[in-house]
């Protein structure tokens, strides 16, 4: 297992994402959110990024896969307006449809990460939008999403 | 003497273990990939050699189709999950090898303490902790959801409209007045489409399978003797499954890469008939966006081109699709129509229709079904069946 780089204990995870199907190869990428990082698994030994976390690397077979920070910038690649689905602490269908975005991360051409999309009306976003990391609080833990950023550079996308 | 054609003709070459104990804290997961990757590795091959992939079914232990994605295996065609214990796998896997339906099976097995299973096991919060696997998050991308993610990227990147996909759904629910065992036997037009509740953009209500009950079942037994028994024969011509490597929905590759298109390639090799032999075509649509992938990912037409394709095969006088004029699509009425039968509908539809039994909605002379089951992840599925 990779080294700790927080003092959160695998117990405090669990507890702070009680729903969230979590095991020994997805829970570093969870101790990160509780430090508000975003850390997604990349292969030591060819660079290979995957998503979501799996033991070993899918192109070279190596077990050595570290939990690494991303950027938190890409684009809107998958985008649906939920109007009737899961219920979460604020999020509220009566008030309108709920966004649903995978970003494609500028770190990997089909390195995707999956949230919602805040402050912007829903029917104003589109595919190929870009977008930032942002860091809301869910249930009493934090929950990382995107918001709308022009400035992340059109060059450094991937797929838009 | 028993019927035995396999005898002698299917070998195990190579095999690899974690070994085994009751203190280690390592995932199902990644006990079973590294049992897979030294067996493929015993046996002198890479992951491009291995098409099958059989799961033993213990209940931990990841689905075939996410230790080949693990594994980084593509244009895998084989990948059933069986009942415990190992020899329903063995025997899967035989058959699998022998038939042609794969040509290299990896065969797992990966046991994992649960909690119930031991004080050790109940003492480890991972395990205390297990679940399915399957967030509750609104923001999830996985499952059913996904068609709706991956039909906005259709409609983003081929510049189309919700009328392509709706024309689907009104050829299903016009095919669906003439099959008595249809849920929904009444037509729709496109406006009634277009102004159904949205559930998730881009898809409404009308873009998703009838929640419904009931059942089919099927007998299968050998050419030889089916010609002794009162049907015509209905020969099943060839199949295949696939799957393309991605581990969730939301990182797959692009419309353009995925299992579809591992199943119509491998369909396609594997058969003596195809698009131009076929009287009757049973896509799935559980939701709108899987037809359109498969009349374009088995050639009828190019990438984007399958709205197009619906208007110019369209039958005004019946307000649905006919193949050059003769083909129908789904002519009972598809998930949308008949029903969410899981696939087993298609396949009844295709006997029925090649006994020559399907009354008013019989294709006159139907000697070629091409059934395509399932979607765009996990459960492509092809299959040709023909008359003598």
């Amino acid at each position: 297992m990779p080294e700790r780089t927080t003092q959160f204990t695998d117990t405090d995870v669990l507890e702070r994402y009680p729903s969230t199907p979590i095991d020994l190869d997805s829970i570093e990428l969870y101790r990160g959110w509780l430090e508000e990082r975003l850390l997604l698994s990349r292969c030591a030994e060819c660079g290979h990024w995957h998503h979501p976390p799996a033991p070993l690397c899918p192109k070279c077979w190596s077990f050595d896969v570290v939990p690494t920070e991303v950027s938190g910038q890409g684009t809107i690649h998958l985008l649906i307006l939920v109007h009737q689905g899961a219920p979460a602490p604020g999020v509220d269908y009566t008030e309108g449809p709920h966004p649903v975005a995978t970003v494609e991360l500028v770190e990997q051409v089909g390195l995707r990460f999956t949230s919602t999309v805040i402050g912007c009306p829903p029917e104003d976003l589109r595919i190929g939008q870009s977008v930032s990391l942002a860091w809301v609080d869910r249930g009493g833990a934090p929950y990382p999403v995107f918001h709308l950023d022009p400035s992340v550079e059109a060059g450094a996308v991937h797929g838009s | 003497m028993a019927r035995n054609p396999i005898k002698d003709q299917v070998a195990i070459v190579g095999i690899g273990s974690t070994g085994f104990d009751r203190h280690g804290r390592r995932t199902p997961a990644s006990l079973a990939t590294e049992a897979a990757a030294s067996a493929i590795r015993d046996a002198g091959l890479t992951a491009k050699d291995i098409d099958g992939v059989v799961s033993t079914g213990e209940p931990a232990a990841p689905a075939p189709q996410q230790l080949a994605a693990m594994l980084g295996l593509s244009d895998v065609t084989h990948y059933p999950k069986t009942t415990p214990v190992v020899m329903f796998a063995l025997i899967d896997a035989m058959n699998a090898v022998f038939s042609g339906s794969a040509d290299t099976v990896l065969l797992y097995n990966s046991v994992y303490r649960l909690p119930w299973n031991s004080r050790g096991a109940a003492a480890d919060p991972f395990r205390r902790h297990y679940t399915t696997g399957v967030s509750a998050s609104p923001e999830s991308m996985s499952n059913a959801v996904a068609y709706t993610g991956w039909a906005s990227r259709y409609l983003h990147e081929y510049g189309r409209t919700r009328e392509d996909l709706g024309l689907v759904t009104v050829n299903a629910r016009s095919n669906g007045t003439r099959n008595p065992l249809a849920t929904l036997r009444d037509p729709i037009t496109m406006d009634e489409y277009l102004s159904a509740r949205m559930i998730r953009e881009p898809f409404g209500m009308l873009d998703m399978d009838i929640p419904t009950d009931g059942a089919d079942a099927f007998i299968l037994t050998t050419a030889e003797r089916a010609r002794d028994l009162p049907h015509p024969s209905v020969l099943l011509h060839a199949s295949s499954t696939g799957t393309a490597a991605c581990l969730a929905e939301d990182q797959l590759i692009d419309l353009q890469h995925h299992g579809q298109h591992v199943v119509a390639k491998n369909l396609r090799d594997k058969s003596d008939l195809w698009l131009e032999d076929t009287d009757v075509f049973l896509p799935y649509d559980g939701f709108t966006i899987i037809t359109l992938g498969w009349i374009e990912n088995l050639g009828w037409c190019g990438p984007g081109e399958a709205g197009d394709f619906l208007r110019e095969h369209w039958d005004k006088d019946t307000d649905r699709v006919l193949i050059n004029g003769r083909v129908p699509l789904n002519p009972h009425g598809g998930a949308l129509a008949e029903g969410a039968t899981r696939g087993s509908g298609y396949v009844r539809e295709a006997v029925t229709q090649l006994r020559g039994d399907a009354a008013d909605r019989q294709v006159e002379g139907a000697r070629t079904a091409l059934v395509a089951s399932g979607g765009f992840f996990f459960n492509p599925q092809g299959l040709i069946l023909r008359t003598e």
